[in-house]
């Protein structure tokens, strides 16, 4: 499951004990030059640099790496493809006329509004994961507490994500129960069997419902659910760094912003 | 010992269904440990499920300290913490996103402060040997961690009994063996123990009294070795005859006499079978049984102490003396029936070592005085912390033998 993966990697990142909200600013920081910079510059670099972080001092696997980027990296290529066609402006770079009425160029404009949501894509994913892959979500759950998200807000959000991992490996046991008796060998077999699973699904879940009531019953409940309050303290050794690279990005993204400006 | 929980001609039924409890009676004393023991919808989840308050009889009356158990919610509140429930399918008790979350549930909705919440689900983690464990979330841990950490969400709650419906469900032999020793350790240190099982092997050794179940009424009621006895009553239940009991009554029946007191365990057993052959298997020059505290300090590194002994081997009773010896890096041989199968290396003239903790270093003088006063054996037990204690054996009589350097 990739979505246990990703929560048992963010256990395992060797940032796992960093202040949450250190790496939040780091993320949310990168996030944003990057959706503001009007070259591919800035995105490009941030998407480098927090890549390379994740994966040598991060130590997260680099093909899990490479797996997880491959999802944003096609979609990214085909909408640019698209992009590359639709949009105009400067010089004609390649023309192609598969059918006498249809003419489809690339020009200079398309080119570097291409690159540009290209680079965009690529930087605001890595600062994603960069959160999916080193905070797991326990400690996000946390950060909301303290930044006063609606507590029962949170509650919910707890109950879920300690279920969604029970319900998907009871979807995956019935799922193999079904395919070890050839459940999905014709397209109208598959249809039952998927509704079947759904089915079981929804009763299991509504039992499980009716078991967390008992569970919770049977400790007392009061309406608490209680946080985990641990957070790692905000270190200077690691928020300095951060504070200083972002500042760096910044001014990148100013010379970018200026030479734009002057350009244009 | 007083009588901590009782039931008065118990019934309930299911809504739109059978009557699953058919009037049952009985009682359990403080300090207790009882197994319910019947085959599959013989009642026991439910039965269980009514110490607590989770299901309310039809009529008769359970009583908690000899007070009628009452339904509204401030009562339920008080039952709830004093008689904690440990459901079978420990996913579906682990409620929160964490470990210290879940342990700490109970306490917080008890309104502890949030100093006492600390030290509750410090202390619970402790005794079930989750240390480290707090900030884990729950689908990552093993079958028999989340079943850890289930019990000490109880825990966390300090009741004065602990009900287990199934504990061993799903669990390997090894972490099976582990849980049952912690509900010896949890007993130990004072609390009602109450387990339901279908598995006689377990419930046999384990219990204090069986209480056999079928169809929703109670087949019999006594100590293992006659509830499990009566072959007519074993097979009405759909359950079988506990092997160690099946095979003391094939010896009797071909003649060898046997004790009033049948075996319990491979002990026992082969205690019998030796004054059978008129101790001619009896090893003249028992060995030594030694026992650590890991409480206490001791002088020297117990690696280099055991090495230092040929042919020893070493047990951990109780989850912390497992941990040390995990820590310690030292190879146990026994991690369950540990006192027992000392005894019977003892017996074998070769000696061993126990590790265990404070609350635990006395049953080991207990259990080995009574296995030598029932046998008519020395074995000699030598404590290693208390530097001044002298070595105590098993009879008063027998001299008493040095801490010698035949080890």
């Amino acid at each position: 499951m990739i979505e246990t993966n990703l929560d048992s990697v963010a256990q395992q990142s060797a940032f796992r004990h960093i202040n949450t909200g250190t790496k939040l600013i780091l993320a949310l920081g990168s996030l944003i030059l990057c959706l503001i910079s009007p070259s591919p510059v800035v995105p490009l670099i941030s998407g480098i640099v927090l890549s390379l972080v994740l994966i040598i001092p991060g130590r997260t696997s680099p093909l899990l790496y490479r797996e997880l980027l491959l999802g944003p990296a096609i979609f990214a290529i085909m909408s640019v493809v698209i992009l590359l066609f639709m949009l105009g402006g400067g010089d004609v770079i390649w023309r192609f006329n598969p059918v006498p009425s249809v003419n489809l160029t690339i020009t200079e404009g398309s080119l570097h509004e291409g690159l540009l949501v290209l680079c965009r894509v690529f930087g605001c994913s890595v600062s994603l994961f960069f959160i999916a892959l080193t905070t797991p979500m326990t400690d996000l759950f946390n950060g909301m507490k303290r930044i006063g998200i609606p507590i029962e807000l949170i509650d919910l959000m707890m109950i879920i994500y300690r279920y969604i991992f029970i319900l998907i490996d009871q979807a995956v046991e019935i799922w193999h129960a079904q395919v070890m008796r050839l459940g999905y060998s014709r397209p109208m077999e598959s249809i039952r069997s998927f509704s079947m699973l759904c089915g079981m699904l929804f009763i299991s879940t509504w039992n499980a419902g009716e078991d967390l009531i008992h569970a919770m019953d049977c400790r007392c409940y009061d309406g608490i659910i209680p946080s985990l309050d641990q957070a790692e303290p905000v270190q200077m050794r690691s928020l300095i760094p951060v504070l200083l690279y972002l500042a760096g990005l910044s001014g990148i993204l100013l010379v970018m912003t200026t030479r734009v400006v002057v350009l244009s | 010992m007083s009588v901590i929980l009782e039931a008065r001609d118990i019934r309930y039924r299911y809504p739109g269904s059978l009557e699953a409890i058919k009037g049952i009676s009985f009682h359990i004393r403080q300090g207790e440990k009882i197994a319910f023991v019947g085959p599959n919808g013989a009642g026991k989840s439910t039965l269980l499920q009514m110490f607590n308050g989770m299901i309310c009889p039809d009529s008769g009356t359970i009583l908690f300290n000899n007070e009628p158990n009452r339904y509204d919610s401030p009562s339920l509140r008080q039952l709830r913490k004093r008689v904690g429930y440990v459901i079978q399918n420990p996913d579906r008790q682990i409620i929160a996103p964490t470990v210290y979350q879940d342990v700490a549930f109970g306490p917080a909705n008890l309104r502890y402060d949030e100093q006492a919440i600390r030290q509750a689900v410090a202390l619970a983690l402790q005794h079930v040997g989750l240390e480290g464990f707090e900030r884990r979330p729950p689908h990552q841990l093993s079958g028999g961690e989340k079943k850890r950490v289930a019990i000490a969400g109880v825990l966390a709650m300090d009741p004065d009994v602990l009900v287990f419906d199934e504990p061993t469900s799903g669990l390997d032999p090894s972490g099976s063996e582990d849980l049952m020793e912690l509900l010896d350790e949890l007993n130990h240190e004072g609390k009602t123990v109450i387990i339901s099982t279908h598995d006689v092997e377990l419930a046999y050794p384990w219990a204090n009294r069986a209480i056999l179940l079928l169809d929703g009424r109670i087949l019999q009621e006594d100590v293992p070795d006659v509830a499990f006895g009566n072959p007519d009553h074993v097979r009405r239940a759909h359950l079988s005859v506990p092997t160690l009991l099946d095979l003391s009554q094939e010896l009797g029946r071909r003649g060898f006499a046997q004790p009033e007191r049948k075996p319990r365990s491979v002990l026992d057993m082969i205690n019998i079978i030796e004054n059978l052959l008129t101790r001619s298997c009896g090893n003249s020059n028992p060995g030594t049984i030694s026992v650590c505290d890991i409480d206490k300090a001791f002088d020297t590194p117990l690696a280099a102490w055991i090495s230092s002994r040929q042919n020893l081997a070493v047990g951990a009773m109780g989850t912390r003396a497992k941990q040390r010896a995990s820590q310690e890096q030292l190879t146990l041989e026994f991690t369950y029936g540990v006192i027992d199968k000392c005894i019977l290396r003892a017996l074998r003239g070769q000696n061993s070592l126990i590790l265990t903790t404070s609350s635990m270093a006395g049953r080991v003088v207990t259990r080995v005085e009574a296995y030598c006063q029932e046998s008519g054996t020395a074995i000699t037990v030598i404590p290693l912390n208390t530097t001044n204690d002298s070595p105590i054996t098993g009879l008063a009589n027998e001299e008493v033998k040095e801490n010698d350097s035949s080890y």
